[in-house]
Protein backbone atom coordinates (compact mmCIF):
# COMPACT_ATOMS: atom_id res chain seq x y z
CA UNK A 1 0.00 0.00 0.00
CA UNK A 2 2.42 2.41 1.10
CA UNK A 3 4.43 1.50 -2.06
CA UNK A 4 1.98 2.64 -4.31
CA UNK A 5 1.60 5.90 -2.37
CA UNK A 6 5.57 6.61 -3.20
CA UNK A 7 4.80 5.57 -6.82
CA UNK A 8 1.94 7.86 -6.93
CA UNK A 9 4.12 10.86 -5.41
CA UNK A 10 7.10 9.71 -7.49
CA UNK A 11 5.02 10.02 -10.65
CA UNK A 12 3.42 13.16 -9.20
CA UNK A 13 7.06 14.75 -8.78
CA UNK A 14 8.29 13.61 -12.11
CA UNK A 15 5.18 15.27 -13.90
CA UNK A 16 6.49 18.58 -11.66
CA UNK A 17 9.76 18.27 -13.22
CA UNK A 18 8.41 18.06 -16.56
CA UNK A 19 6.52 21.24 -16.23
CA UNK A 20 9.77 23.02 -14.71
CA UNK A 21 11.59 21.76 -17.92
CA UNK A 22 8.82 22.94 -20.33
CA UNK A 23 8.95 26.09 -18.51
CA UNK A 24 12.39 26.84 -18.82
CA UNK A 25 12.34 25.44 -22.36
CA UNK A 26 9.80 28.68 -22.79
CA UNK A 27 12.30 30.79 -21.68
CA UNK A 28 10.79 30.82 -18.29
CA UNK A 29 13.73 30.69 -15.54
CA UNK A 30 12.44 31.87 -12.42
CA UNK A 31 10.74 28.42 -11.75
CA UNK A 32 12.41 25.64 -9.42
CA UNK A 33 11.48 22.17 -8.78
CA UNK A 34 9.96 22.21 -4.67
CA UNK A 35 11.54 19.28 -3.37
CA UNK A 36 9.58 18.33 -0.23
CA UNK A 37 10.98 14.79 0.45
CA UNK A 38 14.53 13.53 0.56
CA UNK A 39 15.07 10.18 -1.32
CA UNK A 40 16.99 9.10 -4.72
CA UNK A 41 14.72 12.00 -6.49
CA UNK A 42 16.02 14.21 -4.75
CA UNK A 43 19.43 14.57 -6.61
CA UNK A 44 17.89 14.70 -9.69
CA UNK A 45 15.69 17.70 -8.99
CA UNK A 46 18.42 19.37 -6.74
CA UNK A 47 20.73 18.88 -10.11
CA UNK A 48 17.68 20.37 -12.18
CA UNK A 49 17.59 23.39 -10.07
CA UNK A 50 21.39 24.06 -10.20
CA UNK A 51 21.22 23.71 -14.18
CA UNK A 52 18.83 26.44 -14.35
CA UNK A 53 20.65 28.41 -12.32
CA UNK A 54 23.70 27.71 -14.06
CA UNK A 55 21.55 28.91 -17.05
CA UNK A 56 20.25 31.99 -15.72
CA UNK A 57 23.99 33.04 -15.07
CA UNK A 58 25.09 32.14 -18.13
CA UNK A 59 21.90 34.30 -20.43
CA UNK A 60 22.80 37.10 -17.90
CA UNK A 61 25.90 37.13 -18.67
CA UNK A 62 25.67 36.80 -22.19
CA UNK A 63 22.93 39.29 -21.95
CA UNK A 64 25.31 41.92 -20.15
CA UNK A 65 27.88 41.03 -23.07
CA UNK A 66 26.11 41.89 -25.56
CA UNK A 67 24.31 45.14 -24.58
CA UNK A 68 28.59 45.93 -23.75
CA UNK A 69 29.01 45.31 -27.42
CA UNK A 70 25.80 47.03 -28.39
CA UNK A 71 27.06 50.32 -26.56
CA UNK A 72 30.70 50.01 -28.11
CA UNK A 73 28.67 49.46 -31.42
CA UNK A 74 26.50 52.68 -31.23
CA UNK A 75 29.90 54.45 -29.77
CA UNK A 76 31.38 53.21 -33.04
CA UNK A 77 28.84 54.40 -35.08
CA UNK A 78 28.47 58.03 -33.33
CA UNK A 79 32.22 57.90 -34.08
CA UNK A 80 31.99 57.20 -37.72
CA UNK A 81 29.16 59.42 -38.58
CA UNK A 82 31.52 62.39 -37.30
CA UNK A 83 34.08 61.64 -39.40
CA UNK A 84 31.97 61.00 -42.32
CA UNK A 85 30.55 64.75 -41.50
CA UNK A 86 34.03 65.81 -40.88
CA UNK A 87 34.90 64.78 -44.14
CA UNK A 88 31.77 66.94 -45.50
CA UNK A 89 33.15 69.73 -43.49
CA UNK A 90 36.89 69.15 -45.16
CA UNK A 91 35.14 68.82 -48.85
CA UNK A 92 33.78 72.89 -47.99
CA UNK A 93 36.30 73.69 -46.13
CA UNK A 94 38.77 72.23 -48.74
CA UNK A 95 37.11 74.69 -51.49
CA UNK A 96 36.83 78.14 -50.05
CA UNK A 97 36.12 80.75 -52.33
CA UNK A 98 36.92 84.18 -51.39
CA UNK A 99 36.62 87.41 -53.01
CA UNK A 100 40.09 88.94 -52.87
CA UNK A 101 39.66 92.33 -54.69
CA UNK A 102 36.76 94.40 -55.84
CA UNK A 103 36.33 92.25 -58.84
CA UNK A 104 38.33 89.30 -57.92
CA UNK A 105 37.52 85.86 -56.78
CA UNK A 106 40.26 83.43 -55.86
CA UNK A 107 39.78 79.62 -55.37
CA UNK A 108 42.62 77.27 -53.98
CA UNK A 109 42.53 74.28 -54.23
CA UNK A 110 44.30 71.71 -52.16
CA UNK A 111 44.46 67.76 -52.20
CA UNK A 112 42.96 65.24 -54.29
CA UNK A 113 40.14 66.04 -57.06
CA UNK A 114 38.26 63.56 -57.33
CA UNK A 115 34.62 63.62 -59.18
CA UNK A 116 32.93 64.25 -56.03
CA UNK A 117 35.00 67.85 -54.95
CA UNK A 118 35.55 68.71 -58.35
CA UNK A 119 32.09 69.18 -58.63
CA UNK A 120 31.82 70.85 -55.38
CA UNK A 121 34.40 72.85 -56.50
CA UNK A 122 32.82 73.91 -59.46
CA UNK A 123 29.56 75.03 -57.80
CA UNK A 124 30.66 76.66 -55.25
CA UNK A 125 32.50 78.70 -57.55
CA UNK A 126 29.95 79.24 -59.99
CA UNK A 127 27.42 80.47 -57.07
CA UNK A 128 30.00 82.73 -55.78
CA UNK A 129 30.40 84.55 -59.56
CA UNK A 130 27.01 84.76 -59.59
CA UNK A 131 26.46 86.10 -56.04
CA UNK A 132 29.38 88.49 -56.23
CA UNK A 133 29.32 89.53 -59.55
CA UNK A 134 32.37 89.37 -60.02
CA UNK A 135 34.33 89.13 -63.40
CA UNK A 136 37.81 87.48 -62.68
CA UNK A 137 38.48 84.36 -60.80
CA UNK A 138 41.32 82.43 -60.45
CA UNK A 139 41.54 78.38 -59.54
CA UNK A 140 44.80 77.78 -57.73
CA UNK A 141 45.62 74.02 -57.90
CA UNK A 142 49.26 74.14 -56.09
CA UNK A 143 47.85 72.11 -53.49
CA UNK A 144 46.85 69.50 -56.46
CA UNK A 145 49.36 66.87 -56.44
CA UNK A 146 47.70 64.80 -59.44
CA UNK A 147 46.68 66.06 -62.51
CA UNK A 148 45.02 63.32 -64.85
CA UNK A 149 42.69 63.57 -67.90
CA UNK A 150 39.52 63.37 -65.21
CA UNK A 151 40.72 66.30 -63.36
CA UNK A 152 42.25 68.61 -66.41
CA UNK A 153 38.53 67.76 -67.98
CA UNK A 154 36.91 69.59 -64.60
CA UNK A 155 39.22 71.98 -64.64
CA UNK A 156 38.38 72.69 -68.36
CA UNK A 157 34.24 72.59 -67.40
CA UNK A 158 34.78 74.87 -64.52
CA UNK A 159 36.99 77.72 -66.91
CA UNK A 160 33.76 76.76 -69.61
CA UNK A 161 31.34 77.11 -66.96
CA UNK A 162 32.77 80.31 -65.92
CA UNK A 163 33.13 82.23 -69.01
CA UNK A 164 30.01 81.10 -69.70
CA UNK A 165 28.71 83.47 -66.82
CA UNK A 166 30.56 86.26 -67.97
CA UNK A 167 33.74 85.23 -65.58
CA UNK A 168 37.29 84.99 -67.10
CA UNK A 169 38.51 82.08 -65.09
CA UNK A 170 42.97 81.60 -64.55
CA UNK A 171 44.04 78.79 -63.67
CA UNK A 172 47.08 78.86 -61.49
CA UNK A 173 50.12 76.87 -59.48
CA UNK A 174 50.17 74.27 -62.33
CA UNK A 175 53.89 72.98 -61.13
CA UNK A 176 56.61 72.14 -64.11
CA UNK A 177 56.32 68.57 -63.38
CA UNK A 178 52.51 68.01 -63.80
CA UNK A 179 52.71 70.74 -67.17
CA UNK A 180 55.11 68.45 -68.49
CA UNK A 181 52.75 65.53 -67.98
CA UNK A 182 49.84 67.12 -69.24
CA UNK A 183 51.51 67.62 -72.32
CA UNK A 184 52.37 64.23 -72.41
CA UNK A 185 48.93 63.10 -71.95
CA UNK A 186 48.53 65.18 -74.55
CA UNK A 187 45.30 67.45 -73.79
CA UNK A 188 45.31 70.83 -75.00
CA UNK A 189 44.97 73.39 -72.00
CA UNK A 190 45.72 76.19 -74.50
CA UNK A 191 41.97 77.59 -74.47
CA UNK A 192 42.95 78.38 -71.01
CA UNK A 193 44.77 81.56 -69.09
CA UNK A 194 47.22 79.73 -67.00
CA UNK A 195 49.77 81.64 -64.35
CA UNK A 196 53.08 79.84 -62.62
CA UNK A 197 52.00 80.86 -59.36
CA UNK A 198 49.14 82.45 -57.74
CA UNK A 199 50.76 85.93 -57.39
CA UNK A 200 51.37 86.29 -61.31
CA UNK A 201 47.37 85.28 -61.64
CA UNK A 202 47.12 87.64 -58.99
CA UNK A 203 49.17 90.54 -60.50
CA UNK A 204 47.48 89.63 -63.82
CA UNK A 205 44.10 89.86 -62.56
CA UNK A 206 44.40 92.92 -60.62
CA UNK A 207 45.57 94.64 -63.73
CA UNK A 208 43.34 93.55 -65.76
CA UNK A 209 41.25 94.99 -63.61
CA UNK A 210 42.48 98.01 -63.51
CA UNK A 211 41.91 98.51 -66.44
CA UNK A 212 38.55 97.47 -66.65
CA UNK A 213 37.19 99.68 -64.04
CA UNK A 214 39.27 102.56 -65.46
CA UNK A 215 38.09 101.58 -68.39
CA UNK A 216 41.39 102.42 -70.58
CA UNK A 217 41.42 99.65 -72.78
CA UNK A 218 38.20 97.69 -73.64
CA UNK A 219 37.84 93.76 -72.46
CA UNK A 220 38.34 92.30 -75.58
CA UNK A 221 41.27 93.80 -76.55
CA UNK A 222 42.44 92.61 -73.38
CA UNK A 223 43.75 89.55 -74.22
CA UNK A 224 45.73 90.59 -77.52
CA UNK A 225 47.50 92.98 -74.85
CA UNK A 226 48.48 90.99 -72.42
CA UNK A 227 49.79 88.14 -75.03
CA UNK A 228 52.09 90.84 -76.38
CA UNK A 229 54.01 91.32 -73.11
CA UNK B 1 51.58 45.06 -77.96
CA UNK B 2 49.13 42.61 -77.61
CA UNK B 3 51.14 40.21 -75.14
CA UNK B 4 51.84 40.99 -71.35
CA UNK B 5 55.57 39.73 -70.03
CA UNK B 6 56.36 38.21 -67.18
CA UNK B 7 59.69 37.47 -65.00
CA UNK B 8 59.74 35.72 -61.99
CA UNK B 9 62.86 37.76 -60.90
CA UNK B 10 60.79 41.08 -59.98
CA UNK B 11 60.10 41.39 -56.82
CA UNK B 12 56.85 42.09 -55.56
CA UNK B 13 56.02 44.78 -53.85
CA UNK B 14 51.95 44.67 -53.34
CA UNK B 15 49.05 43.83 -54.59
CA UNK B 16 45.62 45.92 -54.01
CA UNK B 17 42.03 46.24 -55.41
CA UNK B 18 40.70 48.90 -56.85
CA UNK B 19 36.93 49.09 -55.98
CA UNK B 20 36.53 52.48 -54.62
CA UNK B 21 37.41 56.14 -56.00
CA UNK B 22 39.06 56.39 -52.62
CA UNK B 23 41.49 53.59 -53.63
CA UNK B 24 42.39 54.83 -56.96
CA UNK B 25 44.26 57.57 -54.35
CA UNK B 26 44.95 55.69 -52.00
CA UNK B 27 47.40 53.31 -54.21
CA UNK B 28 48.26 56.06 -56.45
CA UNK B 29 49.76 57.40 -53.30
CA UNK B 30 52.05 54.22 -53.10
CA UNK B 31 52.96 54.23 -55.95
CA UNK B 32 54.45 57.61 -56.09
CA UNK B 33 55.47 56.72 -52.78
CA UNK B 34 57.65 53.55 -54.55
CA UNK B 35 58.72 55.88 -57.22
CA UNK B 36 60.56 58.05 -54.71
CA UNK B 37 61.94 55.26 -53.09
CA UNK B 38 63.26 53.55 -56.74
CA UNK B 39 64.92 57.27 -56.32
CA UNK B 40 63.30 58.53 -59.20
CA UNK B 41 63.03 62.37 -59.78
CA UNK B 42 59.84 64.67 -59.20
CA UNK B 43 59.05 64.46 -62.98
CA UNK B 44 59.57 60.88 -63.20
CA UNK B 45 57.61 60.36 -59.82
CA UNK B 46 54.67 62.60 -61.33
CA UNK B 47 54.46 60.88 -64.65
CA UNK B 48 54.30 57.08 -62.87
CA UNK B 49 51.51 58.33 -60.36
CA UNK B 50 49.74 59.82 -63.12
CA UNK B 51 49.89 57.14 -65.50
CA UNK B 52 48.44 54.71 -63.07
CA UNK B 53 45.50 57.04 -61.75
CA UNK B 54 44.55 56.65 -65.23
CA UNK B 55 44.77 52.90 -65.68
CA UNK B 56 43.39 53.15 -62.07
CA UNK B 57 39.92 55.13 -63.14
CA UNK B 58 39.81 52.82 -66.51
CA UNK B 59 39.29 49.93 -63.83
CA UNK B 60 37.03 51.95 -61.92
CA UNK B 61 34.83 53.22 -64.75
CA UNK B 62 34.88 50.43 -67.05
CA UNK B 63 35.22 47.48 -65.20
CA UNK B 64 34.19 47.62 -61.76
CA UNK B 65 37.35 47.86 -60.70
CA UNK B 66 40.19 45.17 -60.64
CA UNK B 67 43.38 44.19 -58.94
CA UNK B 68 46.74 46.27 -58.69
CA UNK B 69 50.11 44.51 -58.69
CA UNK B 70 53.08 46.30 -57.92
CA UNK B 71 56.85 45.23 -58.79
CA UNK B 72 59.96 46.18 -58.56
CA UNK B 73 62.66 44.48 -61.21
CA UNK B 74 65.85 45.01 -63.35
CA UNK B 75 64.90 45.50 -67.09
CA UNK B 76 67.63 45.90 -69.32
CA UNK B 77 70.00 46.60 -66.68
CA UNK B 78 67.90 49.21 -65.37
CA UNK B 79 65.60 49.49 -62.25
CA UNK B 80 61.84 49.77 -62.69
CA UNK B 81 58.95 50.22 -61.31
CA UNK B 82 56.07 47.42 -62.65
CA UNK B 83 52.42 48.33 -62.17
CA UNK B 84 50.29 45.49 -63.20
CA UNK B 85 46.58 46.51 -63.54
CA UNK B 86 44.37 43.31 -64.13
CA UNK B 87 40.45 43.36 -64.52
CA UNK B 88 37.84 41.12 -65.19
CA UNK B 89 35.39 43.71 -66.71
CA UNK B 90 33.80 44.05 -70.12
CA UNK B 91 37.84 43.96 -72.15
CA UNK B 92 38.49 46.64 -75.27
CA UNK B 93 37.18 45.06 -78.67
CA UNK B 94 39.03 47.03 -80.58
CA UNK B 95 42.67 47.87 -78.97
CA UNK B 96 43.75 50.09 -81.82
CA UNK B 97 41.05 52.23 -81.17
CA UNK B 98 40.97 52.93 -77.41
CA UNK B 99 44.44 53.17 -77.81
CA UNK B 100 43.91 56.69 -80.49
CA UNK B 101 43.92 60.02 -79.09
CA UNK B 102 40.84 61.32 -78.43
CA UNK B 103 38.17 57.84 -78.24
CA UNK B 104 36.18 57.73 -75.49
CA UNK B 105 32.96 55.50 -75.24
CA UNK B 106 32.19 57.50 -72.60
CA UNK B 107 32.32 60.48 -71.07
CA UNK B 108 35.61 60.65 -70.75
CA UNK B 109 38.83 62.73 -72.72
CA UNK B 110 39.94 60.02 -74.60
CA UNK B 111 43.44 60.49 -73.68
CA UNK B 112 43.76 58.08 -70.68
CA UNK B 113 45.50 55.24 -72.48
CA UNK B 114 47.77 56.61 -75.55
CA UNK B 115 48.59 59.10 -72.92
CA UNK B 116 49.83 56.88 -70.64
CA UNK B 117 51.75 54.94 -72.85
CA UNK B 118 53.28 58.72 -73.56
CA UNK B 119 54.46 59.11 -69.77
CA UNK B 120 56.09 55.27 -68.84
CA UNK B 121 59.16 53.69 -71.15
CA UNK B 122 57.19 50.36 -71.38
CA UNK B 123 53.69 49.85 -71.93
CA UNK B 124 51.61 46.19 -72.58
CA UNK B 125 47.91 45.82 -72.71
CA UNK B 126 46.06 42.46 -73.63
CA UNK B 127 42.15 42.72 -73.95
CA UNK B 128 39.92 40.20 -74.57
CA UNK B 129 36.25 40.87 -74.90
CA UNK B 130 34.14 39.45 -71.73
CA UNK B 131 36.94 38.20 -70.57
CA UNK B 132 38.68 41.17 -69.08
CA UNK B 133 42.09 43.87 -69.84
CA UNK B 134 45.77 43.92 -68.29
CA UNK B 135 47.34 47.05 -68.57
CA UNK B 136 51.26 46.90 -67.51
CA UNK B 137 53.11 50.16 -67.07
CA UNK B 138 57.11 49.93 -66.33
CA UNK B 139 59.48 53.26 -65.37
CA UNK B 140 62.50 53.22 -64.75
CA UNK B 141 64.98 55.84 -63.68
N1 LIG C 1 39.91 48.51 -68.25
C1 LIG C 1 39.07 48.74 -69.29
N2 LIG C 1 38.03 47.90 -69.52
C2 LIG C 1 37.18 48.12 -70.55
N3 LIG C 1 37.28 49.16 -71.40
C3 LIG C 1 38.28 50.03 -71.23
C4 LIG C 1 39.23 49.88 -70.16
N4 LIG C 1 40.12 50.88 -70.24
C5 LIG C 1 39.76 51.63 -71.30
N5 LIG C 1 38.65 51.12 -71.89
C6 LIG C 1 38.00 51.65 -73.12
O1 LIG C 1 38.94 52.42 -73.83
C7 LIG C 1 38.45 53.74 -74.04
C8 LIG C 1 39.58 54.73 -74.02
O2 LIG C 1 40.14 54.83 -72.72
P1 LIG C 1 40.92 56.13 -72.31
O3 LIG C 1 41.98 56.37 -73.32
O4 LIG C 1 41.37 56.00 -70.89
O5 LIG C 1 39.85 57.29 -72.46
P2 LIG C 1 38.60 57.65 -71.54
O6 LIG C 1 38.74 56.94 -70.24
O7 LIG C 1 38.66 59.12 -71.37
O8 LIG C 1 37.39 57.21 -72.29
C9 LIG C 1 37.43 53.96 -72.96
O9 LIG C 1 36.45 54.92 -73.32
C10 LIG C 1 36.83 52.55 -72.80
O10 LIG C 1 35.86 52.32 -73.77
MG1 LIG D 1 40.44 56.79 -69.11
Amino acid sequence: MSEKIVFEKAKERIEHIEDVLSSVAAGDLDVRIEAEIEDDLTGVEEAINILIEDLTYELKQSKKMREELEEKLSKIEDQQKTIIRQQDDLLELSSPVSKVWDNILILPVIGTLDSQRAQIMMENLLQKIVDTGCTMSILDITGVPTVDTQVANHLLKTVTSARLLGADCIISGISPAIAQTIVHLGIDLSVIKTKATLQDAMIYAMRKNNQLTHGKIKSDHLSETEETE
Amino acid sequence: MNEISFDNNWEQLGKYPIVTEHDIVKIRQLVRHHAKEARMGIVEQTRITTAVSELFRNMFNYAEGGDVLIERGNIDGKNALIVTCIDQGPGIEDLELAMSDGYTSGMGMGYGLPGTKRLVDRFEIQSEKDKGTIVRVMKWR
